[in-house]
Formats: structure tokens, C-alpha cells, sequence
């Protein structure tokens, strides 16, 4: 049997996809790359997901792992035919466990419906990426995914208890536990963020966090960027850790206003939007606070939100921030790097020159509190020579983070996009030590080939031969 | 005139892909599926638009498993104008593959619905199997036919009616009759009719109007669609307003621009009778009554949230009538009625349909309000004996009319 007919066999013919159409429909997520798919199925259980992996195997075919691809670098995307595993209909909250604060999920559970099941319980997931609403938990599993409340509650590794996922093998592993400090390797952190490189997370055991008591959310304006930056960096220099702290530029907010409507301060050059939890008595104190601090950086305007209604259009606007994007150009390259929070302002600048100098639009919102810049490139693909530029230039800004002391990545995955650039910040010994843990966990390199990993990235490549034991010269 | 129908490749470039959609559609949310999802949607006009992969079975059948109910649209941050690229990828199709269904489906939305006679026969008989209790003897995709209202063995029709008082109107308003709102719906016109009077306006319903075309336009029934609205125009020349008490019916005179000349100004004069009353609520020139009658379950018809926006008008509307309205669900997923599609998708429309009625159950209140008439019968064929299903207009009428 071909492979396709041996999946439909097992899943029946409307779960599995190899229309021409259907493939292409499949073969991108929502960042710039497009791929190959040779199949797409929609298993509903882990056995399913099991029998695909070995059915897969048997054929020699690579197997990428999907959820709701709202990704923007390319880690599920295949670069080459695989058999496109999409989790969304693995869609059941398992069991909620208030009292110990727990809820073991299925991986194609939307992040937002998760806090919105747990609302009645005063619970929520904390990690909110700006696509909360769309994407899934698996795939929050697989980038280690950050997002505006991050700042203080940390990414998704740190709300991530245990894991049910199936292996290169086709066998079912359960990593971690409800217990705080599960004995043994814990393997759990290691498959957090690997892309879907080390098996298929199928389940996830999540740590609820409780809904603050009072929440206030204040929008500031400034007239330059450095002010908004410089009010950033002295808040959290202040000792105040705000539950978020988010930037958009000018450019931004006029496209995201178009959208939501409310009102927002389209005159500004700098928007931050910034929230603060806990008891009424602290955040009423620490929003002064932050207000001093923002008007002594040169804030023009204050304004904190008056209702939940409010507080919710605020974050309706940064939240569909990447999507309103089109209204400047067909394409978008949405950059994910970090700095540290004191060089914001001097690397923001360095990345508008960099914007000018290859002349392409660019819109800038990014979470300031932890220095996770994301420039947005507005282009269009069809403009001869436009994508090559737009590649070059977000290699630039790459590179000016990583100089300025930061990363490739705050929160959106290596996948395909930043592949290449691993080697701005690893040395050759240390991709080997990665390169090593995958094949520890997939030998023949079947689970999403050619992600995170550059090629090569083996010492054997590079001409070296580091023991277990040794360290590399 | 010369009709301009999507999707241009303005508008399939409008999408990134960024896929906020997704949550938002309900055939997503059912499927899991990026082919049923919006932006599966327009990578698949895309594809075909430019000649990467062929027109096909495949192709047609990922177009009619939508249910334009629009909520994408409203989701989308780069405003990619979703239902209008389907309906012309429909007419697309319509014209280079035309199958045998498809025809049907198009012959009755494009011209059956607009002759009258015909509907009227139909209504009779619908009224016949009423009073002969033999609805279960119907095939599964007629059974949308228990949602219906009890009909008039001999009905009729609000077309031509005048109004001759008062002498100095507030203002002239035409209103659309409709297809088988005019049929099927009599009450609501009589209460939207009764409203718009006592705050003072001269409430005609013109003869020579048809059917709005919204149901023809969906189906890609492009030239009905469009010869349908050049008729409306010339109908509704002269009046103030144009007002309809069915949300798939305002919300597709509001896109007239795209289907004839002067569509416009149609377009700009058209409202839907729950943001038009809900405003002369507001202005005090309809009273508000100040009573606690209990509890009505909000229905939002998607032609009504998503392709107008309209959110508070209907509660408005609910609270002016002495009842305090409750919130069924907050993404407002389409119920699964969604014109023609319960009759040729029947699985998935009653699959939204149960949800719906989770939904309602869950929440509480046994009387809801709709503003459209489609998903009137549809919550009324699925929720069964024990609740009361009705047009906001009617809630109100009541209420002020005692």
C-alpha cells in the first residue's frame, strides 16, 4: 500500500489530505516560507497520532507536527515532502484540577479557550501570545512561546508540568507530573521549545495561574521612541516588575486604529501600553509609579484604562497588531529578536537605519519589558529582488541584537527562518551538544528534518571530534 | 452595469496569513481543518486565480462548505473583505463549471424566490402539513421546515401597502418586504410597520421591489443577484431610508455599491430596523418601558454582528421592552442556518445548530430574539417545545402595543 492509502485505511479518507489544492492549502504557516507537503492527516487520539508516526516510518517519510499554524518561522513548514501531522482536532480539556491549580489539555487546544474554561475557577493560562486567540497549545509547547504577560510570569516553559508525546518510534512517553520536582532526567524542559524535533506532544499537563485581584492598564504616549524606551528601562530599574509593558511605534498604531476603531493615539510616535496586577493597594501605588517615572521620561500623556471594556479594546488593538499589517503591503516579515532592556532605544535606532538604508516600510510593536524586539517589514514578494532584500535586512537586524548582547529569538522558534543565523550565537561545540540531544531522541532524523538545527551542525562537520568528557579548543 | 466581481488580486493580497480567523469560523472550529477555514479559504481563490492548481470538485466543494457568515471579516486586522471575494469566487465558478446542482440551487434563489405565486403555493402547503401534523414524513433536509412559524393557509404579502398617515412624516421609509420574510414573517413586518409609525414615520412598502438578491449573490447566482438590485434601486428612489427587518436582507442592500448603478445611495440610506429603533430609543422618540418582564436569551444573527457590526442595537432594543437581555455566546458563531446551506449541508448545520442550543439551555432564558429569519427557524426547529423564539421588533412591539 502507498502511503497515503495506508493512512486513509487507518484514519478514513476525510482525515487525510493529498489533493494537490489541499497540500498547498497546508504548506505554509503564517510567516513568510512555504514548503512541500507529501500528506496531511487530522488524528483525534494519541494511538492515532502513534499509528501515523510508524506508518510514516515505514515509508521513509519525514513527519512535521502542526497546530493552528500561526507560527511566523517556519517550524512547521516542511522544507522538503513530510507528512504534515495537524493536532487541532486533538481539541479536549482532559481534566481541571482547581485545587491543585492543574489542567492536563489536549495539544490542539486554543491558548484562549483554555483561560476562557478556567475563568468560572478564578484560573487562567498565563503565556499569551498576541495570537492567543488562534493558536494552540502544542504549538505554544513546541516555540516556547512568550507573549505580552511574560514579562513577569516567564514563557511557557515555566507552566509546563508534563508531557504525553510520541516518539520517533511510534511509542508514548509521558515526561514530568504534578509533582514540583519529578525525579529523573527532566526531559520535560528539554522538549519545550524543540520545534516538534523530538517527538509529538500530544498532551500537555499545564499550570494554571489565578486571576489577579485588580488589574490597571495605562496607555502612555511619547513624542520620540528613546523617551518611551528610556521610560521602560527606568520602571523596571525602579524595582517595578509590570505583569506587561508593550511598545508600538507611530506606523503601527494607525494601521491597528483603522481596524479596532477606539480611538487610539494615532499623533504619538511611541505607544506603551503598560499593566499592572496584584492587590488594589499595590497596583493603585505602582501606577503611580510608573506614571512618574514615563513623565519624567517625557511621557506626553497618560491615560489608564476606566473599565474591563476598555482595558479589553487596549489589548484587542496589540494583539492584532501583526495582522493589520497588509494595510501597509501584501507581505510581512515579522522579526523576533532580544536585547537587553538598557540598549532598546540604541538598537531600535540601529534597526530604523537599517529599515532606510535598504528602503522598506517597517512598523515596529514589540514587548519592551523584556527587550523582545519584533520589527515588522511590510514589502511586497512580487517586487523584483524586494524578498532577497528583506532577507538581508532582517539578517542585519538579527546581527545587531546578537552584537548589541541579546539573541536571535525571544519567543517565535528557530524553525526555518533562523536557522542559518544559529551560529551568531552558539559555538560549534555547543550546536553539537544540541545536535547530540536530538539524535538521542531520533536517530534517523525523521521528526521535522531540517528545523532549528543548521545542517552541519555535528562537530564531525566542522571538522572536530568532541568526546563525551572533552570540551572543544 | 458591469459587474466587478472578486476576488481582484487587491484583495487576495489583502490577507498575510496571519490566521486570527481561524477561531472564528465555525466550520474551523468544527473541523480543525485549515480547508474549511478562511484562510484556507482564500489560498485555494488564490491558487486557482492564478492557475496553480485547477477549478475542481475539490476546489468547488472547499467554497460551498463555507457558510459566509463573515465573522473572519469582522476578525480580520487587514481588513480582507471576505465575503464579497466568496461570492465572486462563487459566480467564478458558477460560469466555468456549472453542475447540475448548482444550477438548481441558483435557479431557485435567482428566480424562484421572486415569483411570488410560487412562494405562496408553497406556503400554503406548508400551512397543510401544519395542520396535518405530518412534518416527520418530510426528508431530513426539509425538516428545517418545524422551525417555521404557523402559516396562513391563504397568506399575504406587505408588498403595496401604503401608508397614508401622518401628514407630516418624521420621514419617508421604504420598507423591503423580502422573499419569504414577506411570506413567512407577516407578524414582523406588522410590528416593524406599528414601530416606525409611532415615532412618526410614513412606512411604504414599494411594489415594484424584489427580493434583495443576498441569497442569489451568495449561491453565485451573480446575474440575478445583480439584475434584483437594479430593480430595488429604482424602487426605493426618493425614499429617506431604506429599512429591513432581516439582517442577511440590510446587510446585503448595504453592498449594493458592487451590484448596480446607484447602489450607493441605497447602500447609504439602508437600516437595519434594530440599529434604526434602537437610535429613536435612544433619542427618546420611542418609549423605553421600566419593568423587569425577566430574562431573553440574545441570538446575534451574523449578517447582523460580523457583516454590520451591529452588537448593542438588539439588546437596546430588549432592555426598551422591559426585559433584561442575556448573552449567549461571545464569539457569535453562525447557528448553522446561513440561507440554503442547512438544506445542502445538513450535517454540519445541525452539528451548529446543537451548539447553538447548548448554548441558549446553558444560559437559561426559554424566550430568544433574532433578528434574522433564517436563524429563527433554524433555533426554533432545534430547541423544540418550551421556548419562544422571536424578531427583537415583535419583543418591543408587544410590549409598547398594550
Amino acid at each position: 500500500m502507498t502511503l497515503v492509502e495506508q493512512l486513509r485505511s487507518t484514519l478514513g479518507s476525510e482525515r487525510v489530505h493529498s489533493h494537490p489544492l489541499e497540500l498547498l492549502i497546508y504548506n505554509k504557516d503564517a510567516g513568510a516560507t512555504s514548503g512541500e507537503v507529501a500528506a496531511a492527516v487530522l488524528p483525534e487520539t494519541t494511538q492515532e497520532v502513534a499509528a501515523c508516526v510508524r506508518i510514516a516510518r515505514d515509508h521513509g517519510m519525514p513527519i512535521v507536527a502542526r497546530g493552528a499554524g500561526t507560527g511566523l518561522a517556519g517550524g512547521a513548514v516542511p522544507e522538503d515532502p513530510a507528512l504534515l501531522i495537524v493536532l487541532t482536532r486533538m481539541n479536549r480539556i482532559w481534566e481541571v484540577d482547581d485545587h491543585a491549580r492543574t489542567a492536563w489539555v489536549g495539544a490542539g487546544v486554543f491558548n484562549l479557550d483554555l483561560s476562557r474554561a478556567t475563568d468560572h475557577l478564578g484560573l487562567h493560562y498565563a503565556p499569551d501570545p498576541s495570537s492567543q486567540a488562534a493558536c494552540t497549545i502544542g504549538g505554544n509547547v513546541a516555540t516556547n512561546a512568550g507573549g505580552p504577560h511574560c514579562l513577569a510570569e516567564g514563557t511557557t516553559v515555566a507552566h509546563i508540568l508534563g508531557l504525553e508525546m510520541v516518539t520517533a518510534e511510534g511509542d508514548v512517553l509521558i515526561l514530568g507530573g504534578k509533582a514540583p520536582d519529578p525525579p529523573g532526567l527532566d526531559l520535560r524542559a528539554v522538549v519545550v521549545g524543540s520545534e516538534g524535533t523530538l517527538g509529538i506532544v500530544t498532551k500537555v499537563l499545564v499550570k494554571l495561574t489565578e486571576n489577579p485581584p485588580a488589574v490597571r492598564t495605562l496607555l502612555l504616549t511619547f513624542d520620540s521612541i528613546e523617551a518611551a524606551a528610556a521610560a521602560v528601562s527606568d520602571t523596571i530599574a525602579a524595582g517595578i516588575v509590570p505583569a506587561a509593558l508593550e511598545m508600538m511605534d507611530q506606523p503601527m498604531v494607525i494601521a491597528v486604529e483603522n481596524f479596532i476603531k477606539g480611538g487610539l493615539p494615532v499623533d504619538a510616535v511611541a505607544v506603551l501600553l503598560a499593566e499592572l496586577v496584584g492587590l488594589e493597594s499595590g497596583v493603585t501605588a505602582e501606577a503611580e509609579i510608573v506614571e512618574r517615572i514615563s513623565r519624567e521620561a517625557g511621557a506626553t500623556s497618560v491615560k489608564v484604562a476606566a473599565d474591563e471594556a476598555e482595558r479589553a479594546l487596549l489589548w484587542k488593538a496589540r494583539k492584532n497588531a501583526f495582522g493589520a499589517v497588509a494595510q501597509a503591503a501584501p507581505d510581512y516579515y515579522l522579526h523576533d529578536t532580544v536585547v537587553p532592556r538598557t540598549k532598546l532605544a540604541e538598537v531600535i535606532s540601529q534597526v530604523y537605519a537599517i529599515g532606510e538604508r535598504y528602503g522598506i516600510k517597517m512598523l515596529n510593536v514589540f514587548h519592551a519589558g523584556d527587550g523582545n524586539l519584533h520589527p515588522l517589514v511590510a514589502y511586497d514578494s512580487r517586487e523584483p529582488g524586494m524578498s532577497e532584500r528583506v532577507r538581508t535586512a532582517a539578517e542585519e537586524m538579527v546581527r545587531v541584537s546578537v552584537a548589541a548582547g541579546g539573541s536571535l529569538t525571544g519567543e517565535h522558534g528557530v524553525g526555518l527562518e533562523k536557522r542559518d543565523l544559529m551560529g551568531l550565537v552558539f559555538e560549534p561545540v555547543d550546536l553539537d551538544a544540541q545536535a547530540r540531544l536530538r539524535d538521542a531522541f531520533d536517530g534517523v532524523g525523521l521528526l521535522n528534518p531540517g528545523k532549528v538545527l543548521p545542517r552541519g551542525a555535528r562537530c564531525y562537520d566542522y571538522g572536530l571530534n568532541v568526546l563525551p568528557g572533552e570540551t572543544a579548543s | 452595469m458591469k459587474l466587478s466581481l472578486g476576488p481582484s488580486s487587491e484583495q487576495l493580497d489583502a490577507c498575510v496569513t496571519c490566521g486570527l480567523c481561524l477561531p472564528h469560523c465555525p466550520t474551523f472550529r468544527i473541523t480543525g481543518d485549515e480547508i474549511a477555514s478562511p484562510r484556507g479559504r482564500l489560498t485555494a481563490m488564490g491558487a486557482v486565480a492564478d492557475g496553480r492548481v485547477e477549478a475542481d470538485d475539490t476546489y468547488a466543494g472547499i467554497l460551498s462548505y463555507c457558510l459566509q457568515c463573515r465573522a473572519c471579516e469582522a476578525a480580520c486586522p487587514s481588513l480582507v473583505p471576505f465575503g464579497q471575494m466568496m461570492e465572486g469566487a462563487r459566480a467564478r465558478l458558477a460560469e466555468r463549471r456549472p453542475t447540475t446542482s448548482g444550477r438548481i440551487r441558483r435557479l431557485l434563489v435567482g428566480r424562484l424566490l421572486n415569483m411570488k405565486w410560487l412562494l405562496a403555493l408553497l406556503t400554503s402547503g406548508v400551512a397543510l402539513i401544519q395542520r396535518l401534523g405530518v412534518m416527520r414524513l418530510l426528508p431530513r433536509r426539509m425538516r428545517l421546515a418545524r422551525g417555521l412559524r404557523r402559516q396562513r393557509v391563504f397568506p399575504h404579502s406587505a408588498v403595496g401597502v401604503h401608508d397614508l398617515s401622518p401628514a407630516v412624516p418624521a420621514g419617508t421609509v421604504a420598507l423591503l418586504a423580502g422573499c419569504v420574510m414577506d411570506q413567512w414573517f407577516p407578524d414582523v413586518h406588522d410590528a416593524t410597520r406599528g414601530v416606525l409609525q409611532i415615532a412618526g414615520y410614513q412606512v411604504d412598502s414599494p411594489e415594484t421591489q424584489r427580493c434583495c438578491g443576498a441569497l442569489a449573490a451568495h449561491e453565485g447566482a451573480a446575474g440575478n443577484a445583480a439584475a434584483m438590485a437594479a430593480r430595488n434601486v429604482a424602487a426605493f428612489d426618493g425614499y429617506d431610508y431604506i429599512v429591513s427587518d432581516a439582517a442577511g436582507c440590510s446587510a446585503h442592500l448595504k453592498d449594493y455599491a458592487h451590484w448596480a448603478d446607484g447602489g450607493e445611495s441605497v447602500a447609504a440610506r439602508t437600516r437595519d430596523i434594530t440599529e434604526f429603533v434602537a437610535e429613536l430609543i435612544e433619542e427618546g422618540r420611542l418609549p423605553r418601558i421600566s419593568r423587569n418582564r425577566g430574562d431573553v436569551a440574545v441570538h446575534d444573527p451574523c449578517h447582523l454582528r460580523h457583516a454590520q457590526r451591529i452588537i448593542d442595537a438588539p439588546r437596546a432594543i430588549v432592555r426598551a421592552a422591559g426585559y433584561n437581555p442575556v448573552d449567549i455566546d461571545p464569539d457569535a458563531l453562525c447557528c448553522g442556518a446561513a440561507g440554503l446551506y442547512m438544506v445542502y449541508e445538513p450535517d454540519t448545520a445541525e452539528e451548529l445548530g446543537r451548539r447553538k442550543v447548548e448554548q441558549i439551555t446553558a444560559a437559561g432564558p426559554k424566550t430568544v430574539v433574532s433578528a434574522n429569519p433564517g436563524c429563527e427557524i433554524q433555533l426554533r426547529a432545534h430547541l423544540g417545545r418550551g421556548f419562544k423564539v422571536l424578531h427583537p421588533i415583535e419583543l418591543y412591539w408587544q410590549a409598547i402595543d398594550r
